[in-house]
């Protein structure tokens, strides 16, 4: 992990903030996404090979993952800013793993935090079930507000721990070369699994699943030749 | 009716209340108001029971909750009984939720996801990023603008209207696409990372993902792959730590 300055810590805090509120609460513009979120994080830390190595990998992780209802998921967008953090500035072979492990717990530990999020927001209506039942507007739009709020300092708060949780294993933790080279190899190995196991769920055993095997047939041609 | 573009722009932000009783209920209720404005000066009465109804609880996929939300305003000023507009939006909550994601969460994100995992792969760099946002937010934009205008237009018609769209059309064919798109990704992605560490890395790295995979369909949603990956990273740390 580079030193970070203050502006580039206050930044990336903002970016995991942005991002972590696009996930659910506004705008779904897809920032949340690692890819996105990597690769924007890599540029305010000064190494956007970082961010699209880290970006890709934790990418292959939420493949995994399909967003719908009540399901509970983990929250990949500041895991990957702060995995990118950690990351910038060394070779991506010996800080791949340690930044994706530490994405995942941080994404886990998000995914939780949203639940919270999401039971705060009950009782905020329950408290306002009578403004709610004699049809005053404006009781809705406060309940919108705290609940954009409620998200956008749950994204914060992410993020900046999630920084300095980074900081204190960059300072404390040091692994052999043996060692960081393991884990970007369990890394990379754990994101395929996740993607294909997310890929054959969702193909199900019609159409959707001969092309599944004819575009991984394609790419792994590809993959060979180049 | 005035306010569609506030209203439109206020569900981007539909999910900002979400929670385990209303669900979407509140950011519908937030995104109508501008629509229901104008139900203010003709009958207040009646503005007041649109609100509390439009308030309740609701769930769909975000991207197509226009439909619900133009449908239930514009039966409020054509002064449908409250019951059946209440019957319209419960009804409308399993269709919207299963095409909406079909077509966004489990069609059109992997599709792009998997097409820009691919163009970094093969050296698009970040503006593949560019590229995937643009086209993305694009697309959802329109079906965003499409939904509420449809909405509007239907009122209680908009289930004929939803089949008749080219809504289920899309979910059909582009599930295929998806597949295709992230079968293509994934050994490409695979190689962009294994290459540099010859065959013995590439090979148990590949072991790995083998045994991810075949690990995860046997013991089912108790083991995650996240929480595979971290099982595995900590036996890693274990086993180094003990010498091997």
């Amino acid at each position: 992990m580079t030193a970070l300055g203050a502006l580039t810590i206050g930044l990336l805090v903002l970016w995991g903030t942005v991002v972590a509120l696009d996930l659910v609460s506004v705008p779904q513009a897809m920032l949340s996404r690692p890819l996105v979120a990597g690769t924007v994080a890599g540029w305010i830390v000064g190494d956007v090979e970082a961010g699209l190595r880290v970006g890709v990998v934790l990418e292959l992780f939420a493949l995994d993952v399909l967003p719908i209802g009540a399901v509970r998921y983990p929250d990949y967008g500041p895991a990957t800013v702060v995995g990118v953090a950690l990351s910038a500035g060394a070779p991506w072979e010996l800080g791949l793993g340690l930044s994706v492990g530490a994405g995942l717990i941080l994404a886990s530990l998000g995914g939780w935090t949203l639940m919270v999020v999401r039971r705060w927001n009950a009782r905020a209506i329950q408290r306002r079930a009578a403004a709610l039942a004699a049809g005053e507007s404006g009781a809705i739009r406060r309940l919108q507000y705290a609940g954009l709020a409620r998200d956008g300092a749950r994204g914060a708060v992410l993020t900046a721990l999630g920084l300095l949780a980074a900081w204190a294993l960059a300072r404390w933790l040091t692994l052999d070369r043996g060692t960081a080279v393991g884990l970007t190899l369990v890394a990379v190995g754990t994101g395929l699994a996740a993607a294909a196991n997310g890929a054959v769920r969702s193909a199900g055993r019609g159409a959707r699943l001969k092309w599944l095997v004819a575009g991984a047939l394609a790419g792994t041609l590809l993959a060979v030749l180049r | 009716m005035t306010g569609r573009w506030r209203a439109l722009l206020r569900l981007l932000a539909v999910q900002g209340t979400w929670n385990y009783e209303r669900m979407l209920g509140v950011g519908m209720g937030y995104a109508a108001e501008p629509l229901l404005e104008d139900l203010k000066t003709v009958d207040p009465v009646r503005h007041g029971e649109a609100v509390v109804r439009s308030a309740e609880f609701f769930n769909c996929n975000p991207n197509l909750a226009g439909l619900a939300l133009g449908a239930t305003a514009r039966a409020e000023y054509e002064d449908v009984p409250g019951p059946q507009i209440a019957r319209l939006r419960t009804a409308l909550c399993s269709p919207l939720g299963a095409l909406g994601d079909d077509l966004f969460w489990a069609g059109l994100v992997p599709a792009l996801v998997g097409l820009t995992i691919a163009a970094v792969v093969l050296g698009a760099g970040w503006r593949a990023i560019v590229w995937f946002l643009v086209l993305y937010n694009l697309i959802r934009l329109a079906t965003g603008v499409w939904a509420l205008r449809t909405g509007l237009a239907a009122g209680m018609r908009v289930g004929a209207a939803i089949g008749a769209s080219w809504v289920p059309r899309a979910v059909a064919r582009i599930g295929p696409v998806a597949g295709a798109c992230v079968g293509f990704a994934v050994p490409l992605a695979a190689g962009w990372y294994l290459r540099g560490f010859g065959w013995g890395g590439a090979g148990g790295a590949l072991a790995i993902a083998a045994t991810g995979a075949a690990m995860s369909r046997w013991f089912g949603p108790s083991l995650t792959s996240v929480r595979f990956a971290l099982l595995a990273m900590g036996l890693l740390i274990f086993f180094r730590g003990m010498g091997l």
